[in-house]
């Protein structure tokens, strides 16, 4: 069995994994959700108007690649620059929603084992070549084919292809897997029922559909820096890394959207450069906020929205070497630790505490586990000694891009050096970390703070990436947990998937694989008069942040 | 290297000899940077293929990018290349002649407009400065001086950014258009960073040109016999002191050239400015070799010849000073 | 950096003597006063500061440069326990200032060292052996000042990750060229010198003539040099820790507090101040005492 993680493969998703892959919403279970900002009344859609958007660099920020989606590595953290440019066949809408977009709808057959997509009939490509099912079609050979498989982007569909074996995987599909069934529907044969195919197309490269006729007429360098798609905008002039501009397409569909006439992405140097280009009113969206001491004080000059997150952090501890191959020095991990007063002192309590891979944003939101190994001292001084745990250095590994993680680190490290273990802090770069976890067979880590989950779990860089048998990044191999989590996939049935989350929680739990702590999820802030979902209203994250649709997205500054 | 062979004036046999040093120099700089570069551990092909790359996907591209072979094999091949005119590729698939085309441009224009500002800046407060030594506009420009020579440029970015960007929004936080639109766009988005670059440079000149000005108007005879003669002081300053110091101001200006690469680095990445330094920096993370060898050439070439034009210009005002002195 | 690279040293004098002519008493007593002052109160800013890294923390127990109390996060300046405050995960500022201060010191006096020592060597072997030898040596620094040390600073930290040994072996890079040139350039300059000539014609061995003459004459020079060199090292070390190459966290330094302070400057802006104060504090200090002796020498 593969590992059936659907976020884009690559650098970013890395990246991404260290503050979500995953979105939020469905509607779930509610549980103890943290405010949603300050957003109040929001003033009536206005058309026309340009604005800056500011993105961050070492995520949205960086596009080496530019936006051909086959050969986009960086593409899951670009997905605001896909949704303006190329639309989506389909967006996730306020909870958890499958939206139609340029697909119309979607059906399950065949015991979930074949998937029917319909395309909305008589749209066009801003270059004015027609979208449609062959068009469809193109894009996901392309997918599938060598420059997917170069930049390791072939997705993980379970479909046949044309080798078998190991090199199955990053194989084309093969013929009869998927079919143009008619100009306007295609159909997919999975090998596997996978009642969750639609959820885990979100941020994943057959998402995006761009004109054939461009791909062939500039080829695919060209095509990269000035890609032609369906979407509500096209590229004026393209910057990689730097400045990307975009304009209203004239050809959209859906008129009399897009709303804007134009659209600057900038990258920013970080969020506090990102935050002073907005004091000094040089732009008017920033996502992806995480740095606690601005949050602090945003919200008292811009929109503030916090999404519900749906990626907890949780700490990896390698069971495959020692010391964490000892269940006691595990179980002395989870009572070693009280994780209310760092959320409290560090995050000013933004942020719910979780026991589980679940968030308040995702589908079987569950933050207590029947079972779970609280807060003890005394118990995880004694399990410290027994262990050994006491005459090691741990090394605590991160990824030094991120703030949350960073800050995570050291205040376990100040946590259990009090109770006597000695913690090493390792903030990798990204390949640092890539190699970190492949080092001698990957045995050689010991934990690192990382995040598990999605709004699906399923989907992204979601409880499978963390904790089955044969995913590279897991430090669990127990064949019993992989059973759990591939039987929480198949149905379409949401109420019917919750349960093997759950039990696989609880599994999780009983043997301690990792403590879970919070559920982050950072803030997209804006100035007064922008609206739009995502923005202004909650949208499930699709990588991080949510794919705005920016089409839907007006600014509106006098309020009238 | 004897360039007995160069037929023609002392002057030019000078040249011909510092010409085959410099290309020498040159070569020896591109040896090292692939020796540091390679000798260095690095997993290049996992780091671009990321989390899900198979350890044979890994081999393939080690392969594709040549990264299996020996060091000097690589280099040669880089070698011949470079004697071609092609600096190679990057490991993202770009030439990098090409890259360095997109952002070279925007760091030699930021470069320069921070050298030409801090240049006549530092100019008119050492001619005011010399003027009258230890007057206040002396004084002043010796504390001004110091702490330029002494504040790190990244945390002098730091500030001027809050004060000029955010607070009095004179100027952008970030530098991103760089490169783009027209005169009034460079000034408004280069004027920050360069400000950040040139401080420590203005310090420099002035402090150097202050020095050289004071020494010259109370040592040197022909400035007694100007004086004599009854020219105006500032004449005198001016048209005979400046004029002189003037070599010795263009030696360090010389001198300090290919050490801006690294100030650029830092400052660019500061202020998202799209150029070069940034992406050095990106190169040397990523271990992009080629990308690393490309831009660390382009900077040496600058610096060598900022030293040629310092050296010439050394032997042409100190006569005690021989070059070569292959018969002693 | 954008800093007075290379051998500019050689053309640095700060404010070369005022010769007093024709002056009063008064003046040249306050003349004199000045020069002291000049001398002095740098020596003490630098001697003061040493003092607080290397002698504080043996004299008062202070908290750790390390591991701070997660739920004493973000306490302002002068809280009880904390002079300078804490950070934003509860570690002492003071600390942090005291420690990293350690570091930029150490860093800076092995730099200097080394660039004096190999950098010396080098510079004047070249310089009064001339011929091929000079050559060789000449070329040796001219790519080494040519090869941007920062790029072989961050791959050096890239590849065998960030330590302060690693940071000494980069910056000496930068280091012991510069000295090389300024020692080479000062030998050839003192070897056309009447008195060295004669001893050379007279039979001393060479390494006499080096020892009794060339060192002695060139060392005022260079020290003086070194001072101005470790001020600009500090500011380099700090670079290199800005950019996350240098002192490996959780160990404190000034630059990665500049570079983290930054982070939060818009809402906390004393992160950043707290450790530029020190820094230029430091390196003005000892420019203004290279400069001054760079006078009193230069003067004799």
């Amino acid at each position: 069995m593969s590992v059936r993680t659907a976020c884009l493969a690559g650098a970013v998703a890395l990246a991404a994994s260290t503050a979500a892959c995953g979105g939020s919403s469905s509607g779930a279970s509610p549980g103890a959700q943290p405010s949603m900002g300050n957003i109040k009344n929001t003033p009536p859609p206005k058309a026309g108007g340009s604005i800056t958007v500011l993105e961050g660099k070492g995520f949205s920020g960086d596009w080496p690649y530019g936006f051909d989606p086959p050969t986009d590595v960086t593409g899951s953290a670009n997905q605001d620059f896909y949704t303006a440019v190329y639309g989506q066949l389909f967006d996730l809408g306020p909870n958890g929603k499958i939206l139609p977009d340029l697909a119309t709808g979607y059906s399950f057959s065949d015991g979930n084992k074949t998937v029917t997509i319909t395309l909305r009939k008589g749209v066009t490509f801003s270059d004015g070549t027609p979208f449609n099912a062959q068009a469809v079609y193109y894009n996901w050979q392309r997918d599938f084919g060598p420059l997917a498989k170069k930049a390791g982007l072939v997705p993980p569909w379970e479909v046949a292809r044309t080798a078998s074996g190991p090199a199955a995987i990053s194989a084309p599909f093969a013929k009869s897997a998927v079919q143009v069934t008619g100009p306007d529907t295609i159909t997919v044969h999975l090998t596997t029922p996978d009642g969750a195919f639609i959820n885990q197309l979100f941020d994943t490269t057959p998402m995006w559909i761009g004109s054939p006729a461009a791909i062939k007429k500039e080829g695919e360098k060209k095509f990269a820096q000035d890609p032609v798609g369906a979407g509500p905008f096209t590229v004026v002039s393209d910057t990689y890394n730097n400045q990307l501009v975009v304009k209203k397409n004239p050809r959209y569909w859906d008129k009399p959207k897009p709303y804007l006439n134009q659209i600057t992405f900038k990258s920013a140097s970080g969020d506090e450069a990102a935050y002073e280009s907005m004091l000094a009113g040089q732009g008017q969206v920033y996502q992806d906020l995480s740095t606690t001491q601005i949050l602090n004080e945003a919200g008292q000059h811009f929109q503030e929205l916090n999404q519900p997150g749906t990626s907890p952090y949780d700490l990896q501890l390698n069971t495959a070497s020692a010391p964490f191959s000892n269940v006691k020095a595990r179980q002395a991990i989870y009572a070693a630790t009280d994780f209310a007063p760092i959320l409290k002192a560090v995050f000013g309590d933004r942020y719910p505490v979780t026991e589980s891979f679940t968030g308040p944003g995702g589908i079987c939101y569950e933050p207590k586990v029947p079972g779970y190994q609280g807060y003890d001292p005394a118990l995880a001084k004694k399990l410290i000694k027994e262990s050994g745990l006491d005459k090691t250095t741990i090394t605590l590994g991160t990824i030094n891009s991120s703030p949350v993680a960073i800050d995570t680190t050291e205040a376990l490290r100040t946590e259990w050096d009090k109770l006597g273990m000695h913690v090493n802090i390792a903030n990798y770069p990204l390949d640092g970390l890539i190699q970190a976890f492949r080092a001698n067979g990957g045995k050689n880590w010991q934990a690192m703070i990382q995040t598990a989950g999605s709004w699906d779990p399923s989907a992204g860089v979601g409880v499978g990436f963390r904790f089955l048998s044969n995913a590279p990044y897991s430090g669990v191999h127990d064949p019993h947990l992989d059973q759990l989590l591939f039987k929480a996939q198949e149905p379409t049935k949401v109420s019917q998937r919750c349960p093997y989350y759950d039990q696989a929680a609880e599994y999780i739990a009983k043997h301690y694989y990792g403590p879970f702590y919070f559920t982050f999820a950072p803030a997209n802030i804006s100035v007064k008069g922008i609206v739009g979902p995502g923005l202004t209203s909650a949208l499930p994250a699709v990588a991080v942040v949510p794919a705005i649709p920016w089409q839907d997205v007006y600014y509106n500054p006098s309020g009238k | 290297m004897t360039t007995r062979g160069l037929a023609g004036s002392p002057a030019w046999k000078l040249v011909g000899r510092r010409l085959v040093a410099a290309v020498i120099v040159l070569w020896g700089v591109t040896f090292l940077t692939y020796a540091v570069m390679s000798a260095l551990p690095n997993d290049t092909a996992a780091g671009l293929l990321g989390l899900k790359a198979s350890p044979a996907q890994i081999a393939a591209l080690n392969r594709r990018l040549g990264l299996n072979q020996p060091f000097w094999v690589r280099y040669w091949h880089w070698f011949v290349n470079l004697l071609h005119g092609n600096l190679g590729t990057t490991l993202e698939g770009q030439s990098v002649n090409h890259e360095l085309a997109t952002y070279l441009p925007v760091t030699m224009e930021l470069l320069a407009y921070a050298l030409v500002v801090s240049l006549v800046l530092a100019v008119g407060l050492a001619v005011l400065a010399a003027r009258k030594p230890n007057g206040a506009a002396d004084r002043f420009s010796l504390a001004l001086s110091m702490l330029g020579l002494s504040a790190a440029p990244y945390a002098f970015a730091i500030f001027i950014i809050v004060v000029f960007g955010v607070q009095l929004g004179w100027f952008p936080v970030q530098s991103n258009a760089l490169g783009t639109g027209g005169v009034g766009t460079f000034f408004r988005e280069a004027t920050l960073p360069a400000a950040s670059l040139g401080f420590g440079l203005f310090a420099i000149y002035a402090r150097v040109l202050r020095g050289d000005l004071v020494e010259q108007m109370q040592r040197e005879d022909y400035i007694t016999t100007a004086r004599a003669k009854g020219l105006a002081p500032w004449r005198v300053l001016v048209r005979h002191a400046l004029r002189n110091s003037m070599f010795t101001l263009i030696t360090v200006v010389g001198l300090n050239l290919g050490a801006l690469i690294g100030a650029a680095a830092i400052i660019e990445t500061l202020f998202s400015a799209p150029g070069i330094g940034q992406e050095l920096l990106n190169s040397i993370s990523n271990h992009d070799v080629p990308m690393v060898e490309g831009i660390v050439l382009v900077f040496a070439i600058i610096t060598v010849a900022g030293n040629l034009l310092a050296d010439l210009l050394y032997a042409v005002l100190d006569p005690r000073i021989r070059y070569g002195s292959s018969s002693s | 950096m954008a800093v007075p690279a290379p051998d500019t040293a050689v053309l640095v004098p700060g404010g070369p003597p005022l010769p007093s002519l024709l002056v009063s008493d008064r003046q040249v007593r306050m003349q004199r006063i000045w020069r002291a002052v000049k001398l002095w109160v740098p020596l003490g800013v630098v001697l003061f500061l040493l003092a607080m890294c290397f002698l504080l923390p043996l004299v008062v127990t202070l908290p750790s440069p390390t591991n701070g109390d997660i739920l004493a996060a973000s306490l302002p300046p002068l809280s009880p326990g904390h002079l300078l405050g804490t950070d934003t995960v509860g570690v002492d500022e003071l600390s942090q200032v005291v420690y990293g201060g350690q570091v930029s010191f150490e860093v800076a006096a092995a730099v200097t060292a080394i660039g004096i020592a190999v950098g010396g060597v080098i510079g004047v072997t070249a310089g009064y052996l001339g011929g091929w030898i000079d050559a060789v040596l000449s070329r040796v620094l001219d790519v080494l000042i040519a090869f941007p040390a920062l790029v072989l600073a961050l791959a050096v930290s890239q590849g065998l990750g960030p330590s302060e040994i690693h940071v000494i072996w980069a910056l000496s890079f930068f280091g012991v060229p510069v000295f090389g040139r300024i020692a080479r350039a000062n030998t050839l300059v003192i070897r056309e010198l009447p008195f060295v000539t004669a001893a050379r014609l007279s039979g001393t061995p060479g390494w006499r003539v080096v020892a009794r003459h060339v060192v002695p004459n060139i060392l005022p020079g260079v020290v003086s040099f070194g001072l101005l060199g470790a001020g600009l090292t500090i500011i380099l070390e700090g670079a290199l820790d800005y950019l996350g190459y240098g002192i490996p966290p959780p160990e404190a330094s000034w630059g990665s507090m500049i570079a983290s302070g930054q982070q939060y400057m818009s809402a906390e802006p004393r992160y950043v101040l707290i450790p530029s104060i020190f820094l230029v504090v430091v390196v003005v200090a000892l420019n203004m005492f290279g400069d001054a002796l760079r006078e009193r020498w230069g003067a004799q």
